[in-house]
């Protein structure tokens, strides 16, 4: 009975499985084909016209989109970390006052969607004359709420405060105690807000909709949406196009999902 | 500890290191907020005088902007059909497979993959998947002999679509999440409930379900906020440039983020009013997000 019901929570587990991954089979298969053969039947099995995708894919500006986006994200991931981890270092290790109110003011910004204000944040980018650059994709994500929020959860609880305390008697400075011995503690929850930021802002397509005017400022998400209005909707290249945006970043996820889910997981537990 | 030192520790030093993200929070994200709060009492194409209107942008959403309200309800609409079962199916398929040791890993990966996948994808493959004609479902549907279903194309089904794209996205999130929780849960409470002849879905509904609130608190309130901000995956999935009324059917599929896109950067610019509504979606974001923490503080007490 027992080893029954074990095979069919195996069982249940692979169907589901199936259903989560069935979509990015199709995406990588339909990636073969050209655009009129796609339609004509169900495309099970893989065809032979990739080679041709990827030449109307790469004959577009498909590398400087994709130059775009990783600076974007990794500029995006850098700072914001940084950022995060200073508030959550403060907030474990210092007394201060307003502590408790600036607590609720970082839960507060986290239900506070940025769209909201991107009208003003359109105006204020005009006024110091950036846009028709990459930096409003990146200014954005500098201050994040749940970035910080995270921080702070994981800190509080990954940071034993004595090392800080016996450190300063050794006279290190705390800019040093923070980069060299605060850091290396933390690695795992750096590491997971790193490869969120990083996604988010790959992902992100309503910011990159307002602010990209011209061709030389894609992303990889108007890019693939703009495949579709060029010349007619060429489906094919624009699923290779898809493929060489997401497959790398699942691959880097599958690499680093161990880490992440229990950091993921850990922190939401915490809530 | 001397006083100076006693200072140092209490001003210089956090302020140090809070300054980066207040200064960056005030500038890049607050600011453009309460600016768009002042556009919205004006009228503003965004080149051009401002003229100021008072509070009549505001009226006319209530009053005159049927598709602000219809935008509100498909939100809620789409919010209902897709993410109770997902979070339940989450939950109930965690339960089942906590007994599992091998492959929990693998296959928690897997899940994970429609999670972080780009909207833009997930719009993509999902209307490749539904089209009337050539769409995988239909075909599908067709071979076990029954009719294939308009799915893009009619006003009843389209936010469905939406709904099972949220299902698909996030069940096999919050089935890790609920997994990492249950086997979290000592070991001792289920011999202790075993030893008290209680039966597993006893058990599961006594003991397992009110464990996991903490997980269930966080799950419900990152997929409200979700919600509400929904965009990415309607917009690519409707947004055909053939036909000029945005948001599919009958604008069934039309989301507050997507109605409030149009109104300020759509076929015409009106950033006075797009302020007034992207005003009002931040109060209606702020005080849904404050009375879903008051009765889960509530909730927690009892």
């Amino acid at each position: 009975m027992r080893k029954f019901a074990k095979a069919g929570s195996y069982l249940l587990l692979g169907i589901i499985s199936l259903i989560s991954l069935t979509p990015f089979y199709f995406m990588v298969v339909m990636s073969t084909y050209k655009t009129e053969d796609i339609f004509k039947g169900l495309p099970l099995l893989p065809s032979d016209y990739i080679a041709e995708n990827i030449k109307t894919v790469f004959a577009s500006n498909f590398i400087q989109t994709y130059g775009n986006s990783l600076f974007i994200s990794a500029m995006s991931m850098l700072v914001c970390v940084l950022v995060s981890a200073m508030v959550g270092y403060a907030m474990t290790v210092y007394q201060f006052r307003f502590k408790n109110l600036l607590k609720s003011f970082i839960m507060l910004t986290m239900m506070a969607p940025t769209q909201i204000g991107i009208i003003g944040y359109m105006i204020e980018m005009r006024t110091m004359h950036l846009t028709g650059t990459l930096w409003p994709m990146i200014f954005l994500w500098f201050a994040n709420g749940f970035g910080a929020f995270w921080m702070i959860q994981f800190i509080g609880t990954a940071l034993p405060t004595e090392i800080v305390e016996s450190a300063r008697i050794d006279g290190a400075g705390e800019i040093r105690i923070f980069s060299q011995m605060v850091f290396p503690c933390i690695k795992p929850g750096i590491l997971t807000l790193c490869l969120l930021i990083f996604l988010w802002s790959w992902n992100s397509y309503l910011v990159p909709l307002v602010f990209v005017n011209t061709e030389k400022l894609n992303t990889i998400p108007i890019f693939i949406k703009g495949l579709a209005n060029a010349y007619r909707t060429d489906y094919g290249a624009q699923l290779t196009g898809l493929v060489f945006a997401t497959v790398p970043l699942l691959l880097m996820f599958i690499i680093g999902s161990k880490n992440f889910i229990t950091g993921l997981t850990a922190g939401a537990v915490k809530g | 500890m001397t006083r100076k030192g006693n200072k140092k520790y209490r001003i210089f030093w956090p302020l140090f290191f809070v300054a980066p993200f207040i200064i960056f929070f005030f500038t890049f994200n607050l600011f453009p907020i309460l600016y768009s709060l002042r556009l919205s009492f004006y009228d503003w194409s965004g080149v051009g005088e401002k003229v100021f209107v008072g509070l009549d942008n505001y009226i006319r959403i209530f009053t005159k902007d049927a598709t602000f309200l219809k935008s509100l309800g498909n939100t809620l609409y789409i919010m209902l059909l897709g993410f109770p079962l997902s979070i339940f199916l989450g939950l109930v398929i965690a339960a089942f497979l906590s007994n599992l040791k091998k492959f929990r890993n693998l296959f928690q990966t897997l899940n994970f993959l429609p999670y972080i996948t780009t909207p833009v994808a997930i719009g993509l493959i999902f209307t490749f998947l539904f089209d009337w004609n050539t769409g995988i479902i239909n075909r599908v549907i067709t071979f076990f002999g029954g009719e294939g279903i308009n799915w893009l194309g009619n006003a009843r089904f389209a936010p469905m679509v939406i709904g099972f794209m949220i299902i698909w996205k996030c069940t096999g999130y919050y089935m890790a999440l609920y997994l990492s929780g249950i086997t979290s849960i000592s070991s001792d409470i289920y011999e202790a409930a075993k030893v008290d002849g209680a039966g597993t879905v006893r058990t599961f509904f006594s003991i397992t379900v009110p464990l996991l609130k903490p997980i269930t608190i966080f799950i419900i309130f990152t997929s409200l906020i979700y919600a509400l901000q929904l965009f990415d995956e309607p917009n690519l999935m409707f947004n055909v440039s053939t036909t000029s009324i945005i948001g599919g059917p009958d604008r069934s599929c039309l989301t507050m983020v997507w109605n409030f896109y149009d109104v300020a950067f759509g076929s015409t610019a009106r950033l006075g009013y797009g302020s007034a509504v992207s005003s009002t979606l931040f109060i209606i974001i702020i005080v849904a997000s404050l009375i879903g923490m008051k009765i889960m503080n509530k909730k927690e007490e009892n």
